[in-house]
């Protein structure tokens, strides 16, 4: 008897542990009405971070007895877990993604995200937002930007530009860099005086991202619409891809970018920008509160200099999740979000708004970011960034642009390496 | 009535009319059936599934769609993967060969002649030092040696550059001749404790008149580990060398954090080549196709290995009868 009952335990825990392992989980997660679930991976000293951080309070003044719950999560965690989240139950009320067409994109032709269209146009949204801004909010069926429905909105927006130690500067006796001479002749100087000028991250972003900015100071619109938005037909033997790529070549030759960067995380290079150790910086504007926080050094910003174009978009997005439950209260954050007073303190703590009161900004050096933002913005100068066209093309940029540094691959077979992986990743309709 | 359990798990009973054996291998069955379903739903299941997965064209989100084997044929002509699985091998002697190896040697050498010569308490502190980097993490055992090899102001080249030999210096992850050679060189140290503290257990059980006789006949160290120390801990060795081989066709993380596979692809590996083709590139079909191919291997090398282990102790125990 006594066995018969241990084998019907062991027979009730086996299949409970079936069970378990193959049915979902609730995650956790509440649903009622007086809930609102909010995943965003800002740091809380951003920028960003303090702006969110003001609107939960201000939301919770607004909405009595309604609580915030908010799970800070990284960025990559929601990269990566994204599409199976938000496939499932667990998926938050309104979660901030990034954008583009192999992100939110992929996403929305997918439907797990809600379109905001009724409700972008109800409160006004759309006319806050830039047109350069407003293209990575709308998705058509494909799931390629800048025409459909809106399935995001940004609340601020980012760009990259120069950054420069006016102190090392000074001690060479260069010029600030105004035209693309003035660059090269300081890189010029620093590099005879054993100083690599670039900060360069090889095994991240910033090195695609010179790449990107040497072809894109010698195209136009049509040329990123063709390569990001499928317009036209991308030839990567073009003359602004060849000229970026040989100029790429040719500057770790000359010892602009260092040969060592080649496993330099972005981390590496802001610490060098920071240290002192490389007079310049190329890369966006995601950095700027941390440098007026931690440099020690005078510095100065300019947009890359003889290019109308440069990379920037509208910032990460704010997305309702097709499963979400409390979709009204979502709008009405998002919609906090907007308001002057957040757009103002974001605006002070060293971001890009979108909506923000010019005469509110009184942090000189956030002046100067929003200013050189408006010029860019008024000559619809954002470019976006390179890895946005195709699905795991960030990788390969990484690991092309790496051979490039190393000298191991030619400058023609660079381009052919990313040709074939573009046209493998870009959609056939 | 008597039962008596052979080697690899037979039972066999003198039957006194009490018990049958029947029953009696019901009763083990019965221990036996929860961890047999918890392997169902945590192994099997989910390997049926990525299985199936590996079958379709999915992007992760919305519907499969079925392609047959069309993923293994692009796997077949992928020369990316098959050169994340040549670094693999490089792995295996890292994480494997090498490892057991110098392990041996090592152990050998506090078992035999640091703990008689030093004190056990010495050895024992020796071992634990070896098996340090195996109690780590390995997220914060790469961060750190990322620290030791950067390129500028890392430990070693700095090293280097303070002992005259600053000529050496080099930039161990990032320049692609050289990143393969230094995560092998971060994978021996981690691996190393493993099979040290195994074969120093092993060592334990191997009678000391042996060490005692062989010294008295005028036997000197390497003597003593080639014809007493090697023969007598053999199942470990096939024990450690077949667990650092899947660990080492399975490795991930240490790659993850050194270099992300890079430079320029020098150091990928099959998992990471999955990990990538799953979460970047969204091509989960793919990525299943990937992970389905090394379960297979490391299940056939794993199958090879217990072959031989199993095979090579049948002989052993056959000279001895």
């Amino acid at each position: 008897m006594a066995r018969r009952g241990t084998a019907s335990a062991a027979a009730v825990l086996a299949g409970s542990l079936l069970l378990a392992s193959c049915g979902g989980s609730d995650g956790g997660g509440t649903s009622d009405a007086k809930t609102l679930r909010l995943w965003h991976y800002e740091a809380p000293n951003s920028a960003m971070g303090v702006a969110w951080t003001a609107a939960i309070k201000e939301f919770e003044a607004q909405h009595p007895g309604v609580k915030v719950e908010f799970e800070e999560k990284s960025f990559d965690q929601i990269q990566k877990t994204a599409p199976m989240v938000l496939n499932s139950s667990d998926a938050p009320d309104l979660m901030e993604y990034n954008k583009g067409n192999a992100t939110a994109g992929l996403l929305s032709k997918q439907g797990l995200l809600t379109d905001l269209s009724a409700e972008v146009t109800k409160r006004g949204w759309d006319k806050l937002l830039s047109p350069g801004v407003r293209t990575t909010s709308r998705y058509d069926a494909n799931g390629v930007m800048g025409s459909g429905k809106w399935y995001g909105v940004p609340n601020y927006a980012e760009y990259t530009m120069v950054y420069f130690n006016k102190e090392l500067f000074a001690k060479y006796r260069l010029a600030e860099p105004k035209t693309f001479d003035d660059l090269v002749a300081a890189m010029d100087t620093f590099a005879e005086n054993k100083i690599t000028p670039l900060a360069n991250s090889g095994a991240e972003y910033l090195a695609q991202q010179y790449v990107y900015q040497l072809a894109l100071s010698r195209a136009d619109r049509s040329w990123v619409d063709s390569y990001e938005l499928y317009k036209g037909k991308t030839d990567f033997h073009d003359a602004a891809w060849t000229y970026a790529a040989d100029t790429f070549a040719d500057w770790v030759k000359k010892g602009y970018i260092g040969k060592s960067s080649t496993s330099a995380k972005a981390e590496d290079a802001g610490v060098s920008f920071l240290q002192g150790k490389a007079p310049i910086l190329f890369s966006g504007s995601w950095w700027y509160g941390r440098f007026q926080d931690e440099a020690t050094f005078d510095w100065g910003t300019t947009l890359w200099p003889g290019s109308n174009l440069t990379p920037g978009s509208g910032g990460n997005l704010w997305v309702v999740p097709k499963s979400a439950h409390n979709k009204e209260l979502a709008y009405d954050f998002i919609d906090i979000t907007m308001s002057k007073k957040i757009q103002n303190l974001l605006g002070n703590k060293g971001g890009v708004p979108v909506a923000a009161d010019t005469a509110a900004i009184t942090d000189p050096k956030s002046k100067e970011l929003i200013a050189n933002f408006n010029t860019l913005s008024g000559r619809d100068g954002l470019a976006f960034y390179p890895d946005w066209p195709v699905p795991g093309f960030y990788d390969v940029l990484v690991s092309e642009t790496q051979k490039l540094i190393t000298g191991s691959e030619k400058p023609d077979d660079y381009l052919d390496a990313l040709r074939e992986a573009y046209d493998k990743g870009v959609p056939k309709t | 009535m008597t039962v008596t359990v052979e080697r690899g798990g037979r039972v066999t009973g003198k039957q006194d009319g009490a018990v049958h054996p029947r029953r009696a291998r019901d009763s083990y069955a019965l221990f036996l059936l929860p961890g047999a379903v918890a392997f169902l739903a945590v192994v099997i299941v989910p390997f049926l599934m990525n299985t199936g997965v590996s079958l379709t064209d999915w992007q992760g989100v919305g519907s499969p769609e079925w392609s047959g084997l069309a993923n293994y044929r692009e796997l077949l002509d992928d020369a990316e993967f098959w050169e994340s699985f040549r670094h693999s091998l490089f792995m295996v002697v890292a994480m494997a060969a090498l490892p057991t190896a110098v392990g041996l040697v090592l152990a050998a050498a506090l078992f035999d002649y640091v703990g008689k010569h030093f004190g056990s308490r010495t050895a024992a502190v020796l071992r634990a030092c070896f098996y340090l980097p195996q109690v780590l993490p390995i997220a914060v055992a790469g961060i750190v040696w990322s620290w030791i090899l950067a390129p500028d102001d890392g430990s070693l080249n700095e090293l280097l550059q303070a002992v005259g030999l600053g000529s050496w210096r080099q930039d161990w992850l990032g320049d692609p001749d050289l990143a393969l050679w230094s995560v092998m060189g971060v994978m021996v140290w981690v691996q190393l404790g493993f099979p040290l503290v195994v074969f120093m257990a092993g060592l334990e059980r191997v009678d000391p008149q042996l060490y005692e006789a062989a010294e008295l006949d005028g036997a000197g160290w390497w003597r003593r580990f080639r014809h007493i120390t090697v023969p007598q801990i053999r199942p470990e060795i096939y024990v450690v060398l077949t667990w650092c081989t899947i660990a080492a066709l399975k490795v991930f993380g240490a790659v993850y954090v050194l270099t992300k596979g890079g430079p320029g692809g020098a150091t990928n590996v099959p998992s990471y080549f999955s990990f990538t083709t799953f979460f970047e590139k969204t091509q989960v079909g793919y990525g299943a196709a990937i992970s389905t191919v090394l379960t297979v291997i490391i299940l056939a090398l794993s199958v090879i290995g217990l072959r031989l282990q199993t095979r090579a102790e049948d002989a052993e125990e056959g000279a001895r009868a």
